[in-house]
């Protein structure tokens, strides 16, 4: 019996750790939701339900959704991009592939703010792309780069393809080789065995990275502050608003309260996709 | 007889500076059950890929029906491999995994249908046909990997080790399943196997593979009788080898007696080589053309016979002697015993030490 209490033990000062200092403290700003905005910025201890409601207001939820768009837009191209190089380095030799692996993931060693700083670098006016195209012979107007909705996709993209790289590869590395050639021998071309039996039974690497970006996307303020040039609003600049300079706490519980649950449920269809794709190992009756 | 289904012509495969199958020479029929046997390593399951169309040709060409498939790949030629490690699709059930193959051919709906159900009958799976690889035992798997390959009705089927996974008597079940099926679809089989017990079981003929290269190929009892090279004799079955020398153009053991053998013995005087007899063949109590006096030092039960393990001057391991239960009813043997065999010149082969 003591056996069965040694996970316990051991995973408790984790599970103290998190409960105590992230449950608890997110839990605390949540209920504050419920409570009307005090005249000074302070709380008024009345139980109502107007955030809530404001939240879906069409001057919130416009933005809302926007940063839905703008975060599905990211995930969707990091997804494309990071499998496709996890595929390129699934079928490399495997020696080589701890060394390209660790390539595609060096840009998390460096700072999050060095890194999008060094895209303003590079999107601005007269930065580097701007004068590669002109080297390039490219003449006339250049299209305006920093500060737009498509400058910030581009650091949302860059920032969180490593995610995707090694959600992607874990589930490419693993699969058995020969199935891939049984699918051959059974008459499938090489495009057909990746569509009937690579790309399913790699699927759950593909959800597991979108979520990851689309959650780590839609609620971002960095990239969109800097990129976006505070030209329009993201989810999480209005949180950030809320809480830092129009101090209404109960308005920021109330939006961080609905992006919470949009990233619960989608954390939780992707475990789903998971366990669909793995065959469900359980049901042994007949 | 007529033309060959399959033909290999000197096919090598080189990995690097390794030479996985080196030269084979090999005419493969209509309707065989042939099995290539060899011990690890020695180029069975590259030579099956290369039949597949998964590894391409150092040198040589391989023809089908008179037409080399070389340069065709996998998925467009009429041969289909089951893999040793079966390679069923995970996220398909049983019956969406037969029928991937047919739909590849582009068979309509019904016709797929008509087909997947027909196979679930014969290997006995109908009832499973939803279920999802990982649900399903060992034995299961392999016949559904079977029936995967099968359905395609190819003109030639290649199983790697297909029975390597199945405890012995689910294998032997199996080996007669095989056959059975090879027998009823009419399709050549070409099996690989380590176990030389299953290759004289099933196929019609035995091929043994040895660093790449054929050693002998013939029936099973070609193979098991009249083995051509020391290695031939000792990989099949259990032998007997007792050292010797020629001399005066026969060959002599240790102490001077002389080998009576019915075989050409085309080797120079003064050479080593062995004499190599079955223990099936050495019999107690009977005047034969050889005979040999030893003390028994182990016995082993098998049920059905016993095996003495004779230790003699003339060889530094027992002689073993095959006895069957009747006869060890009536000679008793126990260990310690001197006791003396015989066998004919028939029954001894003289190979090159
Ligand atoms: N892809 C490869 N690269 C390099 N060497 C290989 C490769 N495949 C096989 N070999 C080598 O070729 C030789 C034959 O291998 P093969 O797999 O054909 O043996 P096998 O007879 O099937 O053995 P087993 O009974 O263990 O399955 C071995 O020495 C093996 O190491
Ligand atoms: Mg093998």
């Amino acid at each position: 019996m003591t056996n069965d209490r040694r996970p316990l033990i051991l995973m408790s000062p984790a599970l103290l750790w998190l409960f105590g200092l992230m449950v608890v403290p997110c839990l605390l700003i949540l209920a504050l939701a419920f409570f009307r905005r005090g005249l000074y910025g302070g709380i008024e201890y009345t139980w109502t339900l107007e955030n809530i409601a404001l939240v879906f207001d069409p001057l919130y939820f416009k933005i809302f959704m926007k940063s839905a768009g703008i975060a599905g837009l990211a995930a969707g191209i990091a997804s494309v991009l990071g499998y496709a190089a996890a595929y390129a380095i699934a079928s490399m030799p495997r020696r080589h592939q701890p060394m390209l692996l660790f390539f595609a993931v060096l840009p998390f060693w460096s700072n999050y703010l060095v890194r999008t700083y060094a895209w303003i670098v590079l999107l601005n006016r007269e930065g580097l792309i701007v004068n590669l195209a002109r080297w390039f012979g490219f003449e006339g107007e250049m299209p305006k780069l920093l500060y737009t909705e498509s400058a910030v996709v581009i650091g949302l993209v860059y920032n969180y393809l490593p995610f995707v790289i090694l959600s992607c590869y874990a589930p490419l590395s693993r699969l058995n080789p020969e199935i891939a050639e049984a699918s051959r021998d059974l008459g499938a071309s090489g495009w057909k065995t990746f569509r009937r039996i690579t790309l399913p039974m790699t699927v759950p690497g593909i959800a597991t990275g979108f979520v990851f970006v689309f959650v780590l996307s839609i609620g971002n303020f960095v990239t969109p502050a800097l990129l976006g040039g505070g030209q329009f609003q993201m989810i999480g600049n209005l949180v950030y608003a809320q809480f830092l300079t129009a101090n209404d706490w109960p308005f920021g519980a109330a939006l961080s309260m609905v992006l919470i649950l949009v990233m619960l449920g989608l954390l939780m269809l992707q475990a789903v996709v998971t366990e669909r794709a793995s065959g469900g190992k359980k049901q042994i009756d007949g | 007889m007529t033309r060959p289904l399959l033909s290999l012509q000197n096919v090598k495969k080189c990995f690097g500076t390794i030479a996985a199958v080196d030269g084979v020479t090999l005419d493969i029929h209509e309707n065989e059950f042939f099995a290539l046997l060899g011990a690890s390593g020695s180029g069975k399951t590259t030579l099956l890929r290369m039949l597949a169309g998964f590894e391409d040709l150092t040198a040589g060409d391989i023809l089908l029906e008179g037409t080399s498939i070389a340069n065709i790949p996998p998925n467009r030629r009429p041969v289909n491999l089951m893999f040793q490690t079966y390679a069923l699709f995970p996220h398909m059930t049983v019956a969406q995994n037969i029928a991937y193959g047919l739909e590849m051919d582009k068979l309509p709906k019904a016709q797929i249908k008509t087909h997947v159900d027909e196979i679930l009958q014969v290997i006995q799976l109908a009832h499973l046909a939803k279920r999802k690889p990982d649900q399903l035992s060992g034995g299961q798997r392999q016949r559904v990997a079977l029936a995967r390959a099968l359905v395609k009705r190819p003109k030639v089927l290649l199983l790697d080790e297909p029975l390597g996974a199945l405890d012995k008597k689910l294998r032997g079940e199996m080996q007669l399943e095989l056959k059975r099926l090879q027998h009823e679809f009419g399709i050549t089989f070409i099996v690989v196997t380590h176990d030389q017990e299953e290759a004289l079981v099933m196929a019609d003929r035995v091929a043994i593979m040895q660093d790449g290269a054929l050693l002998q190929v013939g029936t099973p009892h070609e193979i098991y009788e009249f083995p051509e090279t020391r290695f031939a004799a000792d990989f099949i079955g259990v032998m007997n080898f007792l050292p010797v020398k020629v001399s005066r153009g026969a060959a002599h053991t240790s102490n001077g007696t002389r080998i009576a053998t019915d075989k050409p013995l085309d080797l120079p005087d003064g050479s080593a080589a062995v004499a190599a007899i079955r223990p099936e063949r050495l019999h107690v109590g009977i005047q034969s053309d050889n005979m040999l006096t030893g003390e028994i030092t182990a016995i082993a039960y098998h049920g059905l016979d016993l095996l003495l393990h004779i230790m003699t001057p003339l060889a530094d391991t027992p002689i073993i002697s095959r006895m069957t239960a009747d006869v060890a009813d009536h000679h008793n043997p126990a260990v310690g015993q001197q006791i003396t065999v015989g066998w004919s010149a028939r029954d001894t082969h003289i190979f090159p030490a």
